[in-house]
């Protein structure tokens, strides 16, 4: 056994491990979150709670497609999820009853609110049932409500304002959920700073539309004849997720501890994003695609990875990527490179060829009679598109030359 | 990866694979590098250009696939069924570098079936006015020079001595490797491209011949290889038959067959994949065992290693490395057939005469019925007479052409028996210098 922990602690709470549930259909009600606990999971933000009395949730149906490509279904996922259907006495009950029988787990309430009492309502709600923390949700993309969701989340003043009333209403860690639908997620972030929010998770789904139906001509899924563009989640989302995850963690201003999503499944995403700054993990679609199980090879790569290079804390790796970020303006472009391919490795399709072709520098030779390719250094000007496309994995590699590149033209 | 075989369907003579579905087609045309001078494109015969189609099923052009290959080989459909892939377009396939070879067969089925079941557009008539072409014989050979030459624009009509175009595809190939469904699409084509298939027409006298030669600017001769080799051995008995004869009664009379064949012991001379059709037939139509002798070893056999195993899966009993040497008879019907084991003289000779005999292994096989599957030859000198022929009877021919400058050859009548697709490969050239020729003349 080495000496690696998953432990973290995050806004002042101990997390046994990092990884939680995000809030979605995965953490709907306690039979289903004790499961989930019974698993492994470190952690669960509970499906957001209304004030029931005021908005009736009614699920649209069907409310999920999945993005496919080249045969492989389930590359991304998008729905048209609403926020927890069932009444705010019943989730509060299922919250009470998790936090007695897992007491060194950690379940965090999400809220959404559509007016000041509403917020205040299920802050307190939530802290006398026994929630560890709370996740405001200003950043459901497809709420069947006008004034809520990632509206509220673009909306500066909104969110700082709300962030204030629950602040002023409990005294639970409060994390601020950041819709992805925005150019810029800081002003946002900030904006729940000032109102008082102890941290950022992101990112919610994707504003998108996954296909088309061709025959109907509707988008889907398709809801009785019409769709509409909605959250979009999964390993295609990833890029996005980490993306705004890195800005908010180097951003020094925020400098708020940051509960990671988007496009997770195994410890390695989850490890992308530790090291792009988050403290904290959160999973949905993968649970959906594969079930609560999967947290197993998660902790397990995780930890491996950690002990195999003698890392104790997640914490000692938190951001490490994320400070190696710089705007492409500081690239240094003396450093240049050119494709190394291994003939013995090469099975002669030749894809790396037909790309350099059409879309290169035409730097590599393929030998029609060996079915080898190689590359032409003095052409090749290292965009290692090569490597990319080549289908066995370790053919392509590149290797730093001295000689720099004239536009158009290769190398001097 | 190819699809198991499904023996029940074989038993109904029912096409022995599913078809690639949808779902199917897309995760296996998604497994294909798409390969720069694609080896599978350049390794068919016929130049289907496999290479092309799966690019198109990946890019979801699935129409597109089924004209690739309709345009490519009009003998597409029943290619897709019959090639030897293993030896011809996977054999060269990239992805089994990765993990297994490209299903090129599945894939030109699902796109041929996509074709049909979307109704793609019939193939352009020909505008028959570029000459008068007669073709002799509508065997993928004769089926396929035809359809180049309309293509052409030239007026084709094709002369078959049988009541049905096909050819060997129809007779010799049992319905569970090849449905009739798939000849029929291909002749569809044929027929849609303007090509006239005249069927029940014989030229068997030079004064028919004499007749073609006269009011067409070529003919195309493409008669195949219509006569069994017979073992001296077994010839002139009851229940000793030709491969030919015993597939083509399967063909015409299932009913008839297999009351002759229940619970009988089959005894199949041979080891090419007629052979093992008759074997799997045999075996399909409930015969209690079935015998496969041959010279080669298991491993040297002519057959794709597919149908050996598929041998193996209904339970087919192989005497390799061994050979018939006489058999015992009541009334001029076989009751046993007696071998012995034999050895290679030399090494990578299959022939007859290079095998010898090795001592005490004699063997005694009681049998019901003998199929014989050691090959073919030609007759058709007889009608063509000045024609130079050569070996077992077929004929001398370079770039399809013959010693009389109006006649024209390809297909197993030159090559001395190939494949289908072979044949339709040469039958496309024999097109192009057949055009030649004419234009040459006018």
């Amino acid at each position: 056994m080495g000496k690696a922990s998953l432990k973290v602690t995050f806004c002042g709470i101990e997390f046994e491990n990092p990884f939680c549930l995000s809030s979605s259909p995965v953490g709907n009600h306690a039979e289903m979150c004790a499961r989930a606990f019974d698993a492994g999971w470190g952690g669960i933000v509970y499906k957001t709670l209304n004030v029931d009395e005021r908005f009736k949730v009614i699920m649209p149906s069907p409310r999920l497609n999945s993005y496919n490509y080249n045969g492989n279904k389930f590359v991304g996922l998008q729905n048209a999820e609403q926020i927890s259907d069932r009444t705010l006495a019943e989730n509060l009950k299922d919250i009470a009853e998790l936090k007695k029988n897992y007491s060194t787990k950690v379940l965090i309430s999400s809220i959404m609110g559509f007016n000041d009492d509403d917020w205040a309502i299920l802050a307190r709600e939530s802290e006398k049932a026994g929630a560890d923390m709370l996740e405001l949700n200003f950043s459901c993309p497809q709420m069947a409500r006008k004034d809520a969701g990632h509206r509220i989340g673009q909306n500066y003043e909104a969110v700082e304002h709300f962030t204030k009333i629950v602040k002023e209403n409990c005294n639970l860690p409060i994390i601020a959920k950041m819709t992805p639908n925005i150019t810029d997620m800081l002003p946002v972030a900030l904006a729940a700073k000032r109102g008082g929010a102890d941290a950022i998770s992101a990112i919610n789904t994707i504003r998108a539309i996954t296909d088309i139906d061709i025959d109907s001509l509707t988008p889907m899924p398709m809801i009785h004849g019409k769709s509409g563009i909605t959250g979009f989640s999964g390993p295609a989302a990833k890029p996005i997720g980490m993306r705004f995850v890195s800005e908010l963690y180097n951003d020094k201003g925020l400098n708020l501890p940051i509960s990671a999503i988007g496009g997770i499944e195994t410890w390695r995403d989850a490890l992308h994003f530790i090291l792009l700054g988050g403290m904290n993990i959160q999973v949905t679609t993968a649970i959906m695609r594969y079930g609560y199980r999967i947290i197993e090879d998660m902790k397990e790569g995780l930890l491996d990875y950690m002990n195999d290079r003698d890392i104790e804390t997640i914490e000692q790796i938190c951001g490490k990527a994320a400070e190696k970020l710089v705007d492409p303006s500081e690239f240094d472009i003396r450093y240049q490179v050119v494709s190394v391919i291994d003939e013995e490795k090469c099975i002669g399709c030749g894809q790396c060829y037909i790309s350099c072709q059409d879309a290169a520098n035409q730097a590599i030779i393929f030998d029609l009679e060996t079915r080898k390719a190689t590359v032409d250094e003095k052409r090749c000007v290292g965009c290692t598109l090569c490597k990319h496309v080549c289908p066995v994995w370790d053919c392509i590699t590149y290797r730093t030359v001295d000689t720099l590149i004239t536009p158009h033209a290769g190398r001097l | 990866m190819k699809k198991r075989v499904d023996i029940n369907q074989i038993k109904q003579f029912k096409p022995m694979r599913k078809a690639m579905n949808f779902q199917e087609a897309i995760i296996e045309s998604n497994r294909c590098l798409l390969c720069e001078d694609a080896p599978c494109s350049q390794a068919c015969p016929a130049g289907t250009d496999p290479g092309k189609f799966i690019r198109q099923i990946k890019f979801q052009n699935y129409k597109g696939a089924a004209r690739t290959i309709r345009n490519n080989n009009i003998m597409g459909s029943s290619c897709a069924h019959i090639c030897p892939t293993e030896k011809l377009c996977e054999l060269g396939c990239s992805a089994k570098e990765l993990n297994h070879t490209i299903d090129i067969s599945g894939l030109q089925q699902f796109a041929i079936n996509y074709g049909i079941e979307n109704k793609l557009e019939p193939m352009i008539k020909s505008k028959e006015n570029m000459g008068k072409i007669a073709v002799i014989g509508a065997g993928p050979a004769g089926l396929s020079c035809a359809s180049e030459l309309a293509k052409l624009d030239y007026d084709v009509t094709i002369y078959e001595k049988d009541s049905e175009a096909g050819g060997v595809l129809r007779w010799n190939i049992p319905n569970f490797r090849l449905p009739v469904e798939m000849i029929e699409n291909d002749l569809k084509n044929i027929r849609d491209l303007g090509v006239k298939i005249k069927c029940n027409e014989d030229i068997n006298t030079k004064e028919k011949a004499n007749k073609l030669l006269k009011n067409n600017d070529a003919v195309f001769l493409a008669t195949g290889l219509n006569k069994a080799f017979l073992l001296s051995e077994l010839k002139d008995f009851n229940n000793s038959k030709s491969y030919i004869d015993f597939l083509r009664s399967i063909q015409e009379s299932k009913k008839e067959i297999k009351a002759q064949i229940e619970n009988k012991i089959v005894t199949i001379v041979g080891g090419g994949s007629v052979a093992l059709d008759c074997a799997i037939s045999a075996k399909a139509l409930g015969a209690k065992r079935v015998y496969v002798i041959s010279l080669e070893h298991l491993s040297e056999l002519p057959a794709v290693l597919e149908e050996v195993e598929l041998g193996h899966l209904m339970n087919i009993i192989f005497k390799p490395n061994t050979r018939i040497t006489s058999v015992k008879s009541i009334d001029n019907n076989i009751i046993a057939v007696k071998g012995n084991e034999i050895d290679w003289k030399e090494e990578n000779n299959f022939s007859p005469k290079n095998a010898i005999e090795i001592e005490d292994t004699e063997f005694t096989l009681k049998t019901d019925l003998v199929i014989q599957a050691i090959g073919t030859y030609p007759i058709i000198k007889e009608v063509f007479s000045e024609l130079e022929t050569f070996g077992k009877g077929c004929i001398v021919s370079k770039n399809s052409l013959t010693s009389h400058k109006k006649i024209f050859v390809a297909g197993d009548l030159v090559n001395g028996g190939a494949t289908a697709v072979q044949a339709v490969g040469e039958g496309k050239k024999a097109a192009i210098a057949i055009d030649s020729f004419v234009k040459g003349g006018k």
